[in-house]
């Protein structure tokens, strides 16, 4: 395999890492079907088997494999405008875990993202890509907290994230309600205004795109999430910031010999993540795909966990990325097309969180696949990828771990 | 009065749950996945309840619906349980699956159960498990939770199993050096949390209110309760006082509208918000002195030695 | 160097027998053919050098290994052991160097762990504390039952690991290097205790590498070096010489090629550096003075534990000193950053090239510039100049002939280990330092690749640079260096010229059997 000059996409394996997230995808996909069938079997009312499998074909799983191209255009468009936060998401916590860092926060950030440029729409009535700034920079803000605490605190970034999420959640509920009559808050839908009526100049623009799909979200979001994956990558893969964030994440300790500070790059890691989701949620919002409900606080965003699923699939890499969104928004967007006299949507979310579950042990498929595959150096790589690149921290802080026999490597001590 | 009846309930939920994560963190596994296992527990025993049929003595109904719950929690850990022990994967990356999957798998089923319709509903009687005491509407839950509770700290500081559980959170290797299977013991401890998840989510759900809409899953209470396990740093004495702490704050947050609270003008959501927050400070000040299982979260591996 | 086993003994003398057992790991063959023999009622230290052997040994009798090949006998008859289990069902018990204590349980229940008394499942410590306090009397070891691990003294930690074995009426003790967390005072007490184990009918095996210890308390010793059986000696008929010739034997001759050179001025001056130890109270680094100058390698000998890698980790950086000044070309770089020493002028190629000096999943060329990737030559407004970096590896690929699969885009992890190490090599020196501080640079090694990096630190001395070199391998350190100071317990016990010494007597410095005092540097 001819490598490029300077760049490699993980660690000299991304064809078994292809290969692993196919076939956490394919088995995703079965376990969808079977579900689907067993689902149909309940209903059957005695049917046979032929009619249980055509059911299960024909209102549910043919929508899931087409996705939005089942009813072109317009749920094309659905799931193209689906597909742009989603990628966003996704880097976010792609590129976090680049860093060895998992960030669970996504959600959160999102939901500030989101607020973010509400605010600079309606309050403030900036143009949108004012707004955008606007949701990127408190999206950057909610993920700096997490590093700091962990940089500085040695709090495990997962706890800490997972309690700001809450903490965002309920505060931007509460300051977008506004006891009722909030600046933002349209009492008679119980939602935040809608942008497109009232604040057209802070809707993103969609250049004819919204004609050709026949569908209002449809705008250049998409785009704008394609060019910051292609950021991303170059930053990850091109510049010298790339190189000592993966160097963090590969070997910390490798990094302190090197003299990279670890403090500063875990900070500047989520932050750099929080903008990522809050840009997300920018797109999001002000694409007027949905307005957000402030009554609503018992969930976060699901879309801030669905980038878990797209950064694993795509083993972090950020172009690849856009490939695991557009996969996921895929089946999602089928999902909702599917009969729902049968087939409740929620199947899509069931692939998802199968794909993650498989994700957790898809070292296992690569390592099945490189024993097969006759890669050249495989049983050296074999051998030594016991760990999964990047590591990620336990939860208990690195100093109180004693050293098991110092540093002096393996096989010392004979 | 209503704080006192929330309180109440949410702390026993609180508490049974945290309980159940610290049983698998003493063993040394990560478990974020407690509000899936309390979605799904909390199914079952709903399911359980409506498909009883209405003969069924009360102490029946509780029996068997809550042995389910408990059952339904023990089934979906061990998915967590394969994944980190046996294959050594990440366990965040599981957990955060597990709590995926359940919510969306809850919402199919219930669906489905609904002949289906668009509801993700259930409605049940939940008058076996409420019962007056002085005024104060109580339900069985908390005789449960205290019972459990009891039998929590007895099983963990008091019994051998417990000693060799906690033994292998902090040091498996010196575990398996006095002849310990930790494999075993991480497997009872994920186990054990998926028992205890699985009534939290029942208990959560059922005495509240007659009718649940899945879609919601547990809202969070699962969090919630991670947060309480922290707080009362993996120690059952303490964590019945932190999910006292906990509850308290929530139920303010539901009545911050409709009594005395309404004199503040505090918007409800103050209310959530502090746990969370006095959460983050606690950790903040202990960071060094917290006791989380030394070896939590790093899967065990024999020939590592 | 004859072999002196011990001869004609009816085997029922022997509680226990190793016999022929050899064990592999990947690479390196950690026990060759060795046979053991223990009588009852013994005190038989194992001796030998770090790589010897010796711990690999007693954990096949421990079980914690299997052997590949050999067999284990106790009392004439062969025994499986095949997990600690076995070995205590065997008697066998074992106090490891670093201990198996479960910090934050008291005392009590470290010791009944395993092995609880229970009544229906229900713990019954008073039951434990009862025989605990028996045997406690009854050896003399002092305990406190109920304090918690994390609050104790080594000493009575070590006590504690002791109990475990009592308390499961072990018969056969073994101790893996015992003494190393302990201070004088305390060492005497467990030598004092090892006898009393002696005298009621226990076996006892100690590892160590420190002569007088075992000129002290031992009947025989059996001594290993490089994974082969060396012989057995009757304590009383030895001498601390003679052991120490067997520890480390003949240095193997090829000869490195060295004009003698005339030290210039001082780069590296370490002055009263102290250093505290992660695992105990004691120190790692106990005010150490010394220095190195231009144009000639200082050896910092002894044996892996004595300080050598808390000492270099505070030069580098890695870690802090708590006392102490480091200056480098008269510059003070106590404080200074990691970064900042590089930059300086110190390079480090570290003893651990998979921990410190590599990250195994960048490429070659990416771990070649790891060093020096932010200098304008390989960076242009943070963007990397893919070109100029190819053009460096590839250079230094070819100027130190390291070998790999693909060249400069080679997964570092698929590299064998001697191309790894010069790739650190050829990186350390290629940024010219004028202080290089090298850490067991050719271990596990073949003889080509450690030719060669011997080459590389004369090549450097010769130009005017300083080397400070840490060496377990006493044959490195004699033909490599020009001056050697060995290191125990923390502290500089002697300095040497190699053509003046002999490998013998700094095998004794390195064992503790000796130790000079003064000031550290001639001239």
């Amino acid at each position: 395999m001819k490598k490029k000059n300077g760049s490699s996409l993980l660690g000299g394996d991304w064809l078994a890492s292809i290969g692993a997230s196919f076939i956490s995808i394919i088995i995703g996909l079965l376990f969808g079907f079977l579900f689907l069938i067993v689902l149909s079997l309940i209903n059957s009312d005695g049917e046979g088997f032929r009619s249980i499998f055509s059911t299960a074909w024909k209102y549910g799983f043919k929508q899931i494999l087409m996705g939005g191209f089942y009813l072109p255009p317009i749920s094309l468009g659905q799931e193209i405008a689906a597909a742009a936060p989603l990628i966003l998401t996704g880097l976010s916590v792609g590129f976090a875990f680049k860093t060895g860092l998992f960030n669970i926060g996504a959600a959160g950030q999102y939901t500030l993202g989101a607020f973010g440029a509400l605010f600079c729409a309606i309050v403030l009535g900036l143009p949108w890509w004012a707004c955008l700034i606007g949701a990127t920079l408190f999206g950057a803000l909610w993920g700096a907290i997490p590093g700091i605490f962990k940089a500085y605190l040695n709090i495990h970034e997962v706890i800490t994230s997972i309690m700001f999420n809450w903490i965002g959640l309920y505060a931007v509920n509460t300051i977008m309600y506004g006891g009722g009559s909030g600046v933002m808050y349209d009492s008679s839908k119980t939602k935040v205004w809608d942008l497109r009526s009232l604040f057209p100049a802070s809707v993103i623009p969609n250049l004819g795109l919204a004609t050709f799909f026949k569908n209002r979200s449809t705008t250049i979001a998409i785009f704008l999430a394609i060019i910051i994956a292609i950021i991303i990558y170059i930053i990850i893969d091109k510049t010298t910031f790339g190189y000592e964030l993966k160097a963090c994440g590969y070997n910390k300790s490798a990094a302190r010999y090197a003299g990279i500070s670890e403090k500063k790059n875990i900070v500047l890691s989520m932050i750099i993540a929080g903008a990522l989701a809050g840009f997300g949620a920018g797109l999001y919002y002000l694409s007027g795909i949905a307005e957000w409900k402030p009554l609503d606080s018992t969930a976060l965003p699901a879309i801030g966990f669905n980038g878990i699923a797209v950064a694993l699939l795509a083993s972090s890499n950020p172009i690849g990325t856009i490939f695991s969104a557009l996969f996921i928004s895929h089946i999602t967007t089928g999902g909702s097309l599917m009969n729902s006299q049968y087939f409740p949507p929620e199947i899509a979310d069931i692939i998802s969180g199968i794909i993650i579950y498989l994700c957790a042990f898809s070292l296992l498929f690569k390592q099945l696949l490189m024993k097969r595959g006759s890669q050249r150096h495989s049983a050296e790589l074999l051998d030594s990828t016991l760990k999964e690149p990047p590591h990620i921290d336990s939860l208990v802080p690195e100093s109180d771990i004693p050293e098991s026999g110092e540093a002096s490597g393996k096989g010392d001590d004979y | 009065m209503l704080l006192a009846k929330y309180t109440l309930l949410y702390s026993v939920v609180l508490m049974l749950v945290a309980l159940g994560g610290a049983f698998t963190e003493h063993s040394g596994v990560i478990n974020i996945a407690l509000e899936g296992t309390m979605t799904i527990g909390g199914l079952v025993g709903v399911l359980a309840l409506v498909v009883l049929p209405p003969e069924t003595s009360a102490f029946m109904i509780i029996l068997v619906s809550v042995l389910a719950a408990g059952l339904a929690g023990i089934v979906y850990t061990s998915l967590l349980a394969f994944a980190s022990v046996n294959l050594k994967a990440d366990q965040t990356i599981g957990g955060t699956a597990l709590n995926l999957l359940a919510t969306a798998l809850a919402v199919v089923i219930v669906r489905r159960f609904n002949s289906g319709t668009q509801s993700a509903k259930l409605t049940y009687n939940n008058e076996p498990f409420l019962f007056n005491i002085g005024g104060l509407t109580v339900n069985i839950f908390l005789f449960i939770g205290i019972a459990l509770l009891i039998i929590a700290i007895i099983v963990m500081y008091k019994t051998r199993f417990g000693l060799r559980l906690r033994a292998c959170g902090e040091h498996p290797q010196a575990a398996d050096s006095v002849g310990i299977n930790v494999y075993k013991m991480r497997w009872w401890g994920v186990l054990i949390s998926g028992f205890l998840g699985g009534i939290g989510g029942f208990a959560y759900i059922v005495p509240a209110v007659q009718t649940w809409n899945f879609e919601v899953g547990v809202a969070g209470m699962g969090f919630l309760a991670l947060a309480v396990m922290i707080f009362g740093q993996w120690k059952p004495g303490r964590i019945f006082f932190a999910a006292m702490f906990f509850a308290v704050f929530k139920s303010m947050a539901n009545i911050a509208d409709s009594t005395f609270l309404a004199a503040l003008e505090w918007p409800k959501e103050v209310y959530n918000m502090m746990p969370f927050i006095a959460s983050m400070i606690i950790l903040a000040f202990t960071s060094k002195k917290s006791r989380a299982p030394k070896a939590e979260g790093i899967p065990y591996d024999k020939s590592g030695r | 160097m004859g072999e002196k086993g011990v001869i004609g003994l009816a085997d029922a003398e022997y509680i226990i027998e190793m016999l022929n057992i050899t064990k592999e790991f990947p690479g390196v063959k950690a026990n060759d053919n060795i046979t053991l023999q223990l009588k009852k009622g013994e005190i038989h230290a194992l001796l030998g050098e770090n790589g010897a052997g010796k711990s690999t040994l007693m954990s096949v009798l421990f079980g914690l290994y299997q052997a590949d090949e050999g067999i284990i006998k106790k009392n004439g008859e062969v025994v499986k052991i095949s997990n600690p289990n076995d070995a205590n069902e065997q008697n066998i018990g074992m106090v490891h160097q670093h201990f198996m204590l479960v910090e934050c349980f008291s005392v009590l229940d470290n010791i009944i762990l395993g092995v609880e008394p229970t009544k229906l499942g229900m713990l019954q410590e008073n039951e434990g504390r009862q025989k605990v306090v028996e045997l406690s009397n009854k050896y003399g070891l002092h305990v406190e039952p109920d304090a918690l691990i994390e609050d104790i003294s080594v000493g009575m930690q070590q006590r504690v690991e002791i109990l475990k074995m009592l308390y499961r009426d072990n018969e056969i003790l073994i101790f893996d290097e015992p003494t190393a967390v302990l201070t004088p005072q305390e060492i005497q007490e467990l030598m004092e205790i090892m006898r009393n184990f002696t005298r009621e009918g226990k076996s006892i095996l100690f590892i160590t590498h420190k002569l007088q210890e075992i000129m002290d308390v031992s009947d025989r010793v059996t001594v290993l070096r490089r994974g082969k059986y060396i012989g057995t000696v009757n304590t009383a008929e030895t001498t601390v010489e003679e052991l120490s010739s067997m520890m480390v034997g003949r240095p193997v001759s090829f000869l490195v090629e060295k004009s003698d050179r005339k030290p210039g001025e001082i780069i590296l001056d370490v002055d009263g550096v102290t250093v505290s130890s992660r695992l105990h109270k004691n120190n790692a680094v106990k005010n150490v003075s010394f220095n190195v100058r231009q144009g000639e390698i200082v050896c910092l000998a002894g044996i892996e534990g004595n300080g050598q890698d808390e000492l270099v980790y505070a030069l580098t950086g890695l870690e802090k000193q708590s006392a102490g000044n480091i200056t480098l070309c008269g510059q003070d770089i106590s404080k200074a950053s990691i970064r900042d020493r590089s930059i300086d002028g110190m390079s480090h190629i570290p003893a651990d090239r998979h921990k410190f000096g590599l990250i195994l999943d960048y490429t070659l060329e990416q771990n070649l510039v790891l060093e020096c990737y932010w200098e304008p030559e390989f960076q242009k407004r943070g963007f990397i100049r893919f070109d100029a970096v190819r053009e460096y590896s590839d250079k230094l690929i070819e100027q130190y002939d390291v070998r790999s699969g693909q060249g400069s885009a080679t997964i570092v992890r698929s590299m064998s280990g001697g191309n790894q190490q010069k790739a650190i090599v050829a990186r350390e020196i290629d940024k010219d330092p004028e202080l290089l501080v090298a850490v067991q640079p050719t271990r596990g090694l073949d003889v080509g690749a450690i030719e060669y990096i011997h080459k590389q630190l004369v090549a450097q001395r010769d130009q005017g640079k300083a080397v400070l070199l840490v060496s377990l391998e006493l044959d490195e350190v004699m033909n490599v260096s020009d001056r050697i100071l060995v290191m125990y317990e923390g502290e500089i016990v002697g300095e040497f010229e190699p053509k003046k010494t002999t490998v013998d007597e700094l095998g004794l410095y390195m064992a503790g059997a000796k130790r000079d005092n003064g000031r550290r540097d001639l001239t």
